[in-house]
């Protein structure tokens, strides 16, 4: 067991991280908004708890204290939370691609503030960040009780007045509006809450990787975290959740894939460094064939109409 | 002397050169049935937009129970109990029925977003409450079967019924009813022309409704204004209106 985790314990952490980006871009998507702005708040966060554990909090004291690390978290969160209403307010006045494009301008814009400052450690970074625990696999400690309270806060949310005001501008903003709704306020709240995840899930990262610089939360972030959520399902948050563990795992399983020889080496060289290639053709793909994601909220409830056809066909057999 | 409810006062909207609504002023009393007609491209559905602040006004002042609502945008007017149906429905075709009329219970859950995600009271009170009202209004239109459909499997008249229920959902003083007898025959138009007389009684309406059936409006409004190229051509009672020359020559030409 203890094998399995030090092979594994970096692996298994990453895909609960990767649930939890995906569900910062699940959030703004449920009232029908196209950002790709998680991976800035999600770098943001990682430079606040590099910076605020090797320059502020200049503790001798190993292991890092995880109290400490929570700290950290929670003011990634309220900074990138701020940001969020500082950027949400203007960009979600575009609409669908646009906003699209203007998060990844955000992005975008971030990285290059964060290679030309000093207190960010310009292109090098900040590295040797102290490590609260051990090993990594207990970096769980952290992100396990996180994704939970996530996933109940968001089942919640689906079933409250606030997370139907979010789907009512999903489905027409126009007349959501009509309904009293201020499409406004909703979609910026939206906006921000993702914004807030993303920003404490790279505080926990910054930790958990050791080091952080600007190659962390890029373009190549926003089409990876789209995946997740794209391909697991957009329309429930579990989509996001197992859409962000397969495909953060994917990586490593193309990788044993190309190792397990008598391939042609074009493509174990393709497996092992082809995945944006491979992500972005399951986009392409997966949009075509399921728009909807591999995990749609029919799977929960196994429709009356499917059941009668699954018995019509079963007594067609019969008969 | 009847309680004025909504009062327009020169309204008016262009769009770049075309003048939609031009120089509209009118009264609407309180549980009034009002109609609205005119022909095609007489900008009807323009002054409903207008009303419900879809769309801002160009000039022009909208009063609803004696305050200004020219400037606000249309979630303000909708909380302040305007609500509508549109020409085009607009329901919320992926949701349930149920869910499309939980929607608009919006603004009358007072409940925070923590109190709500916690379960902290009032918030299941409310919730429960929420659902159901949505469920004693799909009685009312019929729907009560069909509750977890997804909207946009209901047939075309059902549909109506469910976007009134959604509208009804907000307790407004006024209902705006965008052609609401469209596609449907002669039987369930004379049904719709008493379930309207019904709400309005039931619920205290006012109602304001946009239709192009003659004889429904003319059995169904108390007072009816003509609009012909975005002016108010006539606004009076059914049978002075049907014998207005001018309203003969909009709908019939003139020789």
């Amino acid at each position: 067991m203890a094998e399995f985790f030090s092979t594994y314990g970096n692996l298994i952490v990453s895909m609960v991280l990767g649930a939890l980006l995906g569900l910062s871009l699940y959030l703004p998507l449920m009232a029908g908004q196209l950002s790709l702005a998680s991976p800035g708040f999600y770098a943001l966060g990682g430079y606040i708890a590099a910076i605020l554990s090797t320059k502020v909090f200049s503790t001798a004291s190993n292991p890092y204290p995880i109290l400490l690390l929570l700290l950290e978290m929670l003011v990634a969160g309220v900074v990138s939370g701020l940001l969020g209403v500082a950027v949400g307010i203007p960009a979600l006045r575009l609409r669908g691609i646009y906003l699209a494009i203007a998060t990844i301008a955000f992005v975008e814009v971030l990285r290059v503030v964060s290679l030309n400052l000093d207190i960010t450690g310009g292109a090098v970074g900040i590295f040797g960040i102290p490590q609260p625990f051990p090993t990594q696999i207990e970096y769980l400690w952290v992100g396990l009780p996180l994704l939970i309270v996530s996933m109940v806060l968001l089942y919640r949310l689906e079933r409250i007045r606030v997370g139907r005001a979010f789907t009512a501008i999903r489905e027409d903003e126009l007349a959501a509006g009509a309904m009293g709704i201020n499409p406004t306020y909703y979609k910026v709240l939206a906006f921000t809450l993702g914004a807030i995840l993303a920003g404490m899930v790279g505080a926990i990262s910054a930790h958990f990787l050791n080091t952080w610089n600007a190659r962390q939360g890029t373009f190549d972030a926003s089409i990876i975290y789209l995946t997740f959520v794209l391909i697991g399902g957009s329309r429930t948050f579990l989509g996001a959740v197992i859409g962000g563990m397969i495909f953060t795992a994917l990586p490593e399983i193309l990788r044993n894939i190309a190792d397990t020889g008598g391939l042609p080496s074009w493509l174990a060289q393709f497996l092992r460094d082809g995945r944006l290639i491979i992500f972005g053709l399951l986009i392409v793909f997966g949009t075509i064939f399921f728009p909807q994601g591999i995990v749609t909220p029919n799977i929960f409830k196994l429709q009356p109409k499917h059941r009668n056809k699954f018995l019509k066909n079963s007594e067609k057999e019969n008969a | 002397m009847p309680n004025t409810i909504l009062e327009a006062k020169t309204l008016n909207r262009r769009f770049g050169g075309l003048v939609a609504v031009n120089d509209v002023s009118f009264t609407v009393n309180q549980y009034e049935i009002f109609g609205l007609i005119g022909p095609n491209g007489a900008g009807k559905t323009t002054l409903f937009n207008l009303i419900t602040g879809l769309i801002p006004l160009s000039s022009g002042q909208l009063f609803y129970q004696n305050t200004e609502i020219s400037q606000r945008r249309s979630h303000e007017i909708a909380s302040l109990g305007i609500a509508r149906t549109f020409q085009n429905i607009r329901l919320f075709g992926q949701l349930s029925a149920l869910e499309n009329v939980m929607i608009a219970r919006h603004t009358h859950i007072k409940s925070s977003i923590i109190a709500g995600l916690f379960r902290l009271p009032p918030a299941p009170d409310e919730e429960s409450k929420t659902q159901r009202k949505a469920l004693e209004l799909l009685e009312m239109v019929g729907l009560s079967d069909r509750v977890h459909e997804q909207a946009k499997n209901f047939a075309y008249g059902d549909q109506r019924r469910l976007e009134i229920a959604r509208a009804l959902a907000l307790e407004p003083q006024i209902l705006l009813l965008d052609e609401p007898a469209a596609g449907m025959n002669p039987s369930e138009k004379q049904q719709l022309s008493d379930f309207i007389r019904q709400l309005r009684n039931n619920f205290n309406l006012t109602i304001i409704l946009i239709e192009h059936h003659v004889p429904l409006v003319m059995g169904l409004c108390d007072r009816i204004a003509v609009l012909n190229f975005g002016q108010l051509i006539a606004l009076d009672t059914p049978t002075v209106v049907r014998n207005n020359p001018a309203v003969i020559e909009a709908y019939l030409g003139n020789e």
